[in-house]
């Protein structure tokens, strides 16, 4: 028996005793090829999944490497038929490989003929393929390389990609670090992307993925297209890069709803893109309106299916994905590891948070009890109304009103996703409500106003999940979300998570009521702020008062 | 060496080591050895097997032997022989060479068997004329002894025989042979026990034919997150250690139990509980390796289905055990070509075993491999010690590489808890209760919820024992979360009571209720207070009625629908019987009779009407025919006097039709029907007169 800290489950999971002396380097050993998947307080869970072994293959690292982490690091045997699975899975990577021939162009050739031949026969890849030039290799059709990476993967036989990129325009792109420095976990990223080509870089809400993106363009100093979710967060980007980069304000553009500006660096919304006009995407030609070098996704998570699609034509650009979680809600993360990457760099939250970049946050569930009357009318209620009902009730207001004033001059954000429901707490509160139909230059303005303090309390619906830099949120409040979406609970966390002066501590509130599906969904969203490593206290709302 | 001397019948020693294809030294020493066993005898004319030996001998030609034929009586010299096998086709050669792969024997089909080498038309025929194949009796063609020594070369095989095949191996530390076997060990301990405990609830059924369902092996496989082919080991092993056994259930189906040697085994220490199925496995005739397999019928073989034994299979096991044993220290088997080595060189040592032998071998080692024997291709001490079938020594030796049970657990903000380790059997049982299994291996994770805290509550705990025993076996303070989930789940637990009475009482009137409650006399009817105005009775409301009466209260009865039931008694009636057909039918048949009436009294009416006024006279036989066919031709109706069965003379009014074999067939006016009528009953045939308008 070994006294590791690891231990390897039957399932595939390794769980990691995080107070072990050992932790911190057997974290680092199993890091390349494991997906963390939970991380409270004591054991952190992490998973082998082919793709993350994929991933790890694709940085470099080989079958050898990862058994011989394992086995050092394991506290008990691991099973012999889990190092046999290990070595088969990270051996299909890389059989077949996509590289530049100089006379046929792109080719997908195999040292392993079978497998060539498996490929060839699968019929989803038919059309993708050219002629066949000789045993080993085939001639891929340009404009399906990210297709052919998607499906291949989908077979089990992904692709390396060895056909390299293309430079792009150049466009003189520095750092302006005056005043700040990159982080060190922000130069990490940065780089381990520049090696990688492509790739996916997961970094907690507040942790600065923006600069991250400013970093890769300063790498890359090529004409650089940014795809973000919304008009204000494309407006943030363009701040920061001003602020953060040699580029000046002329040298960017907004590519939106309201503007169609095309510059050196363009930054579009997800949105312009996937708009269609007579069922066309009319939007495209701003893919190809100039040679980019660099691409970057925010909020990669987010990625409309359309997008993905127009991504697959891009495959000869290099890109990077920005986002705080791999989970996606639809379950596509192997199509954001074919066509934009694998994932170059990853870091827990809890240890940014260590090192002071992020605030800490108290997370704190109040649970109110419906009045008899909506008891009733909830018991009887169908069962699609069942949540609106659940989180819309009066009780909420009270409770809300109650927390906020336990914060005075401190900057609150209320966020709710049912408008009425805003409205209401915006009279009670005396504050503006931000939600979808407010036109944009109102928003920027009341974010301003939040931003310098002049407006403490905002009340905001789901427009404001994405984002939108506050850094200056103390508090934030959420009175109802789309139903128990983890990934949302993470963006609204992020809200919070910028560092604070004085490093005062965060305070985010979900007011839920009892024995309700809206207390089944808080569960779920709990469940995976406490994997993310914050603990979560629960009170009722009768002891709101004492419980401070 | 004896194969050949059987193949050569009686011959010299130095002939048959020339035979032999080995080293003539080890030849040499192993016909001595023959001799000393007394298997071969020095006959004046050389050696020769003892009588039965080649019988013996015969296998099939995949048991190993040569699969050569003795040779002729009289058999050609070797140069002979390569003589005539230079003179023959290429076909013939090849078709000669297929015959000595496949047992040297084959038939002769309509080939001549008495041809000269000029004019041998076929392959056959010409082997036969050259006298490579000799036909024998019921179309049997036979390749000679020394035929097939000439074709192989001159030697009885074609590989060296004295050559013993090598075990392909590496080089492995031994320490980690004992880690992943003690692993491996650990593993099948703690699956065995938890199929077991689960089958101990929900067990499996026997199928008619014995074995166990393909479907709950395969649940038993996910249950336990290893193949198919590893849970019918663990299930057969099971069986085989005696842990498992077919019984009935209490509703008489026959299903498989743990046995209560379960119980004994459980309860034991997880070095104890290793060797005992260690042990089972190495002894046991079972064959699991052909679990989900094809028999010969094309049936699949189910686990633990009777049949699926072999007396080899212990053999085979130990066999291939002692090869790996006999590997030298830091050498374990080599990864792909080990396996392979290890079978070649068990049938070496075992050459008349039949060809599935090899395949037990092969499975023996893989085997021994999941169940901790081996580990990383090398056999550990423990495995050694089993091999010998030295309890005690396979004890001492598996201990230090089992993981140490633990006691306590790790609890988490996200309701979880991780038990870094095996836990204490006790304990694993009650968090089993407590909390639902996420994932198993070194170590267990269990998760909190709503639904497993409730199981407990409904197993008899109480919250307040909830927060006491997650306190005590927790090393790190109790998450609020997982506090507040307990005494969320108690404000809930039992909010809806759920009890069985036979009747309700129910009043506005407390104080009525109250009363009764307390009567003296009541205290036989089971009442019980639910609510201020709710009694409940354990008395069916037909006893209780007269009871309440009794004790002076007015009950009302309510319908099972709530409204008030009015207590006079039903008046007794039987309904009416009502009469079976229906008036429409009635109507229908009494038309249909009075119509025929009318059209039997209208055809009499005529008869009489057209019947001559003198009763008409006997007509003869001979006359009757006459007339008859007479009307007949006419088409004309007749009156016919008839006598019936009974004697009874009448008139029928008929239009005669037929007249043959003595019977007449007629349209018979009074049953408007055809008939017919015998003509030697006919007394009389009359024309009847044309009918008076």
């Amino acid at each position: 028996m070994n006294d590791g800290p690891l231990i390897v489950q039957s399932d595939k999971t390794l769980l990691l005793e995080v107070d072990h002396p050992g932790a911190g380097e057997a974290r680092k050993a199993i890091a390349p090829f494991a997906e963390l998947e939970r991380s409270p307080e004591h054991i952190h869970t992490y998973r082998l999944t082919p793709l993350g072994l994929w991933n790890a293959r694709a940085a470099g690292h080989d079958a050898e490497q990862v058994v011989d982490a394992l086995l050092t690091h394991s506290r008990y045997a691991v099973p012999h038929a889990l190092l046999v699975d290990i070595a088969e899975t990270m051996g299909r990577y890389g059989r077949l490989r996509l590289e530049k021939h100089p006379t046929h162009g792109l080719v997908l050739s195999s040292t392993d003929r079978p497998v060539l031949e498996e490929v060839l026969r699968a019929k989803k890849i038919a059309g993708m393929l050219g002629a066949r030039i000789d045993d080993d290799s085939v001639v891929v059709h340009a404009s399906e390389r990210g297709n052919l990476k998607q499906a291949l993967l989908k077979l089990g036989w992904p692709a390396e990609d060895f056909a390299g990129y293309v430079d792009g325009e150049a466009h003189p792109i520095e750092l302006a670090q005056d005043g700040w420095e990159l982080r060190k976990y922000q130069s990490e990223a940065a780089e381990s992307f520049w090696h990688g080509g492509s790739g996916v870089v997961v970094l907690p809400c507040g942790a600065g993925k923006t600069i991250v993106g400013a970093a890769a363009m300063a790498q890359a100093k090529a004409t650089t297209l940014i795809l973000v979710t919304n008009t204000v967060s494309a407006r943030q980007w363009k701040d920061e890069l001003v602020r953060r980069t040699s580029l000046t304000a002329d040298e960017i553009g907004e590519y939106s709803g309201s503007v169609k500006e095309i510059r050196p660096v363009t930054i579009a919304t997800y949105q312009v893109m996937t708009t269609r006009r007579k069922g066309v995407y009319s939007h495209l030609e701003l893919l190809d309106a100039r040679d980019w070098g660099l691409i970057v996704y925010d909020e990669v998570h987010l990625l409309p299916a359309p997008i993905f699609r127009m991504t697959a034509d891009l495959q000869a650009r290099r890109r990077i994905g920005l986002t705080a979680t791999l989970v996606r809600e639809d379950g596509r993360e192997g199509e954001v590891f074919s066509l934009i990457g694998p994932k170059r760099y990853d870091a827990p939250w809890k240890d940014i948070e260590a090192q002071g970049y992020i605030a800490p946050a108290d997370c704190v569930e109040v649970r109110v009890t419906l009045p008899e009357g909506q008891r009733i009318a909830y018991a009887t209620a169908e069962p699609e109304e069942r949540y609106r009902l659940a989180s819309c009730t009066h009780a909420k207001i009270d409770v809300v009103r109650r927390l906020v004033d336990q914060h005075p001059e401190r900057p609150t954000l209320v966020i709710g996703q049912y408008i009425d429901q805003l409205d209401e707490l915006g009279e009670v509160l005396g504050a503006p409500v931000i939600k979808g139909e407010t036109p944009v230059k109102e928003r920027q303005r009341l974010f301003d106003a939040f931003r310098s303090g002049e407006e403490p309390l905002l009340v905001v619906s789901k427009v404001a999940n994405f984002s939108i830099d506050l850094p200056s949120a103390e508090v934030a409040i959420q009175v109802s979300g789309s139903f128990g979406s983890r990934q949302e609970e993470a963006q609204r966390l992020g809200r919070l998570l910028r560092p604070k002066a004085e490093g005062k501590s965060a305070h985010f509130y979900t007011v839920v009521s009892r024995d309700t599906v809206d207390a089944d969904f808080a569960q779920n969203r709990q469940r995976f702020l406490a994997e993310q490593g914050y603990a979560y206290r629960i009170i009722d709302a009768a002891d709101l008062d004492t419980a401070r | 060496m004896l194969d050949a001397l059987v193949v050569a019948n009686q011959t010299t020693q130095s002939e048959l080591l020339r035979i032999v294809h080995a080293d003539p030294d080890a030849a040499a020493a192993a016909c001595d050895r023959l001799v000393d066993l007394a298997l071969v005898w020095e006959s004046p004319g050389g050696l020769r097997p003892l009588s039965g030996v080649a019988e013996a001998l015969r296998g099939d030609e995949a048991a190993g032997v040569s699969g050569l034929r003795p040779m002729s009586p009289d058999p050609a010299t070797p140069d002979e022989v390569e003589g005539r096998l230079a003179l023959i086709s290429p076909g013939a050669r090849a078709l000669l060479e297929h015959v000595l792969a496949h047992g040297s024997e084959g038939t002769t089909g309509n080939a001549r068997r008495t041809v000269s080498p000029a004019d041998a038309a076929t392959p056959v025929e010409e082997l036969i004329a050259h006298r490579l194949l000799v036909p024998r009796d019921g179309g049997l063609l036979v390749l000679p002894g020394e035929v097939g020594i000439a074709l192989r070369g001159g030697r009885t095989t074609t590989t060296p025989r004295d050559a013993v095949p090598e075990i392909a191996s590496s080089a492995r530390e031994s320490t980690l042979v004992e880690r992943t076997a003690g692993g491996a060990a650990f593993d099948v301990v703690r699956r065995t026990e938890l199929l077991l405990d689960h089958w101990g609830l929900e067990p499996p059924a026997t199928l008619r034919s014995g074995g166990l369902a393909v479907r709950d092996l395969k649940a038993a496989a996910a249950e336990l997150q290893v193949s198919e082919p590893e849970a019918g080991l663990l299930v057969e092993v099971a069986a085989a250690a005696g842990l498992l056994t077919t019984a009935t259930d209490p509703e008489g189906n026959e299903v498989w139990l743990p046995t209560d040697g379960f119980d004994t085994w459980a309860a034991s220490s997880t070095a104890e509980r290793w060797v005992t199925l260690a042990l089972a496995w190495l002894d046991t005739t079972r064959l699991p390796s052909l679990i989900g397999g094809k028999d010969p019928g094309g049936k699949t073989w189910n686990a633990l289905a009777p049949d699926l034994s072999s007396v080899m299979a212990p053999e085979a096991r130990s066999l291939a055990l002692t090869e790996l044993a006999g590997l030298p220290e830091g050498q374990v088997l080599a990864t792909g070509t080990g396996v392979p080595s290890v079978v070649e060189r068990v049938a070496w040592l075992r050459p008349r075993r039949p060809s599935v032998h090899r395949d037990l071998v092969a499975a023996a080692v893989h085997e021994a491999g999941l169940l901790g024997l081996v580990g990383a291709g090398g056999l550990s001490t423990a495995g050694r010690a089993v091999l010998e079938h030295d309890h005690d020594a396979a004890l001492a030796a598996i201990t230090p590489h089992l993981p140490q049970p633990v006691d306590h657990v790790l609890l988490q903000a996200d309701l979880t808890a991780v038990a870094p380790g095996p836990l204490e059997t006790e304990l694993a049982r009650t968090l089993h209760l407590l909390a639902d299994v996420e994932s198993r291996g070194g170590a267990t994770v269990y998760r909190f919820t709503t639904g497993s805290v409730r199981r407990a509550f409904d197993a008899g705990w109480s919250a307040l024992e909830v927060h006491d025993f997650v306190g005590s076996v927790s090393r790190t303070p109790v998450p609020q979360p997982l506090t507040y989930l307990v005494d969320d789940v108690a404000r809930t637990f039992g909010t809806v009571r759920v009890g069985s009475a036979e009747a309700f009482l129910r009043a506005d009137d407390e104080a009525a209720l109250t009363e009764l409650l307390h009567h003296p006399k009541a205290s036989t009817l089971g009442l019980r207070r639910i609510a201020p105005t709710v009694l409940i009775s354990t008395v069916p409301i037909d006893l209780l009625l007269p009871r309440l009466r009794e004790l002076g209260a007015a009950p009302v009865v309510e319908a099972p629908d709530g409204t008030v039931r009015v207590a006079r008694r039903d008046l007794l009636r039987a309904r009416r019987p009502r009469t079976s057909r229906t008036r429409s039918a009635a109507a229908a048949r009494a038309h249909a009779t009075v119509a025929s009436v009318v059209t039997a009294i209208r055809s009499g009416d005529r008869a009489t009407e057209g019947r001559p006024a003198t009763p008409a006279v006997a007509t003869t036989p001979s006359g009757a025919l006459a007339a008859l066919r007479e009307a007949i031709e006419a088409r004309e109706t007749v009156v016919i006097g008839y006598v019936d069965n009974h004697g009874a003379s009448s008139d029928r009014v008929v239009d005669p039709l037929r007249l043959e074999g003595g019977q007449l067939t007629a349209h018979d006016h009074r049953s408007d029907d055809e008939r017919l009528f015998a003509v030697h009953r006919i007394t009389t045939v009359t024309p009847l007169s044309p009918a008076r308008p």
